[in-house]
């Protein structure tokens, strides 16, 4: 096996100080670090699929979101001096909805939104609408993506698609909803186009959205 | 509230009292009906002039407020004693609701007196206890986790007398209306504890990093820990325990992990309440379907679970139908967004596949701003169609 093949098998078996070694290791062997993102990218697409599949549960992403993050870190400068020519990433605002606070699947969201390659702008928790609507006429956005537990979050979704209308963004964004509670009768209240308890699944979601265009 | 409280008819029309119905159904035996459980926190808020911030600290009013709401939905199984959620939040001891060792924003402190309190995890950047506090616990216990800033030592003094409040009102639910309480004491298990100290995602990263840590001081806490629960029931003078667990469940954590980390701790607390001759009442939120058939290792017959509709009743009637009793299946969000048809449909479709044998409560928690008609309609229709024919 080589070193990449080993780098992908640590991440996939979570192990975090074995990846971060490896990652230096291969970096020292002047590998492009855009190739060493890319196997770590293809190890946290195996562990989503293993947690579709049950074999994985949710501290396992959490994991898997800080191996990532951990690596791209060491991988930082190396990735600067690349002066990337990369095409503009798509935009995707995120945020807790006013009057709820939990994030603890926002927060793993925004990590797979960004292992994936998305231009990520989490607003955080208890986001009021406007703030929404003022980041996604700064960025550009092309999805807004709203999360809630409490089933008072809802309302605030509700206003908060109110707002995005009423500033003429509607048409222009997708919007979806997360959070253990949501279903389609939340999205059809929420005016969300549409909903997900799981965050892979949004991720794909989004995915498919910005291809389709 | 003008509609008066209780009337002994609204009790006394049925064949059994709303004790012997949940008493019954708990020792896994068919009652005369299907008892109902709606759990009201702040619904009364909703619906009259009581505050939030008096559903919390004023025992009266809030026993008041429940009193008008059992009676408005006609009355249901088991109650909230008025003054129960102070010694729930105002609690000494480090618990899930305690504002002196968790971010509780209550109402009238931190929120508007009519919001419903909620917690601030603070999870990634400023959690309650870093990596390296583990050991801190061992040396110096929980203490120094307490902070002063969300309550007063004032807060604390009126304990006494709230308590004595609250006992008065539990004894009139158990003892004038028939009616259990529940929630009389609280106690969760080490596992739920460390991860809101540490905040939920901080502690899946140190469940791959430090797990010998975890099990040294989860063995260190177990035994304090069941006895703060029990120092809660003396209090409040009730008989049933609430043990909630929530993050050990298939929506967070594996096989593995709930084996070494949850497991041990939580039998440990909850078999050692039945045997002190509690009720436990389990509520267990989010997916536990995969690890239903480890709870047959609990004492049989003297606990009734709460599940929320992440875990599938079905297979809890499968897996535990002949060893607790259970209750699930019921989304909250149902009676807020819900019509009556649709509560019907769902209640009727878990009397028909679970009830069978006793050893089930229908209800589900109901949300701060739900429609009376859907819960209601959740109650007449345990009333009506969960009659048990002999």
């Amino acid at each position: 096996m080589s070193i990449k093949d080993d780098l992908m098998l640590a991440v996939v078996e979570l192990e975090e100080q074995k990846s971060y070694s490896l990652v230096k290791k291969l970096l020292d062997e002047s590998t492009n670090p855009q190739e060493i993102i890319e196997i770590l990218r293809k190890g946290v697409e195996v562990i989503g699929e293993k947690f579709n599949k049950k074999e994985y549960f949710l501290t396992e992403l959490v994991m898997a979101g800080e191996i990532f993050q951990q690596s791209a870190k060491i991988l930082e400068p190396a990735l600067k001096q690349e002066a990337q020519s990369d095409k503009q990433a798509a935009a995707v605002v995120v945020g807790t909805v006013k009057g709820d606070v939990h994030d603890i699947g926002k927060n793993i969201f925004v990590t797979l939104l960004q292992s994936a390659g998305f231009d990520v702008y989490d607003l955080g928790v208890d986001v009021p609408p406007e703030e929404f609507v003022e980041k996604v006429k700064e960025t550009n956005a092309v999805v807004v993506a709203y999360s809630g537990l409490l089933t008072i979050a809802l309302e605030t979704m509700q206003e908060t698609t109110e707002a995005l209308k009423s500033e003429g963004l509607r048409d222009k964004v997708k919007i979806i909803i997360g959070g253990l509670p949501v279903d389609e009768m939340w999205m059809k209240k929420a005016g969300a186009d549409a909903f997900t308890d799981n965050a892979f699944e949004g991720v794909n979601i989004i995915t498919k959205w910005v291809k389709e265009g | 509230m003008g509609e008066g409280g209780i009337k002994m008819k609204d009790i006394m029309e049925e064949p059994m009292t709303s004790v012997e119905r949940v008493l019954t159904a708990i020792d896994l035996k068919e009652p005369d009906r299907v008892p109902v459980w709606p759990l009201i926190d702040f619904l009364p808020v909703y619906y009259t002039d009581v505050t939030a911030q008096e559903m919390i600290e004023d025992p009266d009013k809030s026993q008041e407020a429940n009193e008008w709401i059992y009676h408005k939905l006609g009355g249901y199984d088991i109650a909230m004693a008025g003054g129960g959620m102070y010694m729930q939040y105002v609690n000494p001891f480090p618990d899930f609701f305690s504002v002196f060792y968790l971010d509780w924003r209550l109402p009238g402190r931190m929120l508007d007196k009519n919001a419903s309190p909620q917690l601030f995890e603070q999870s990634l950047t400023d959690p309650f206890m870093t990596e390296n506090d583990y050991d801190r616990i061992i040396e110096e216990g929980l203490l120094w986790l307490a902070n002063f800033r969300r309550a007063s030592m004032k807060d604390m003094r009126k304990l006494g007398k709230i308590g004595e409040k609250v006992k008065e009102n539990t004894v009139k639910w158990w003892t004038e209306f028939q009616v259990p309480t529940f929630n009389d004491g609280a106690a969760i298990p080490p596992f739920d504890l460390l991860s809101v100290f540490r905040g939920s995602t901080n502690f899946m990263k140190d469940i791959y990093r430090y797990p010998d840590k975890i099990k040294e001081v989860s063995d260190f806490l177990i035994d304090n820990l069941i006895l703060m629960g029990e120092y809660g029931i003396s209090m409040s003078g009730g008989k049933t325990i609430l043990v909630g667990a929530a993050r050990a469940s298939a929506d967070f954590i594996s096989i593995k992990h709930f084996e070494e980390l949850f497991w041990p701790y939580f039998k440990k607390m909850v078999s050692r309440y039945v045997n002190d001759g509690f009720i436990v009442q389990l509520h267990m939120d989010t997916n536990w379907t995969d690890r239903l058939h480890y709870l047959r290792e609990l004492p049989k017959g003297k606990i009734y679970m709460h599940m929320d509709e992440r875990t599938d009743i079905f297979k809890a009637k499968e897996i535990l139908g002949d060893h607790m009793c259970i209750q699930g299946n019921l989304k909250p969000s149902l009676f807020t967004l819900g019509t009556p048809a649709m509560v019907e449909k769902q209640t009727k479709e878990i009397i028909d596949k679970c009830a069978e044998g006793g050893g089930l409560f229908v209800g589900s928690e109901i949300p701060d701003n739900a429609k009376l008609e859907n819960v209601k309609t959740m109650i007449d229709t345990c009333k009506t169609y969960g009659k048990y024919r002999k």
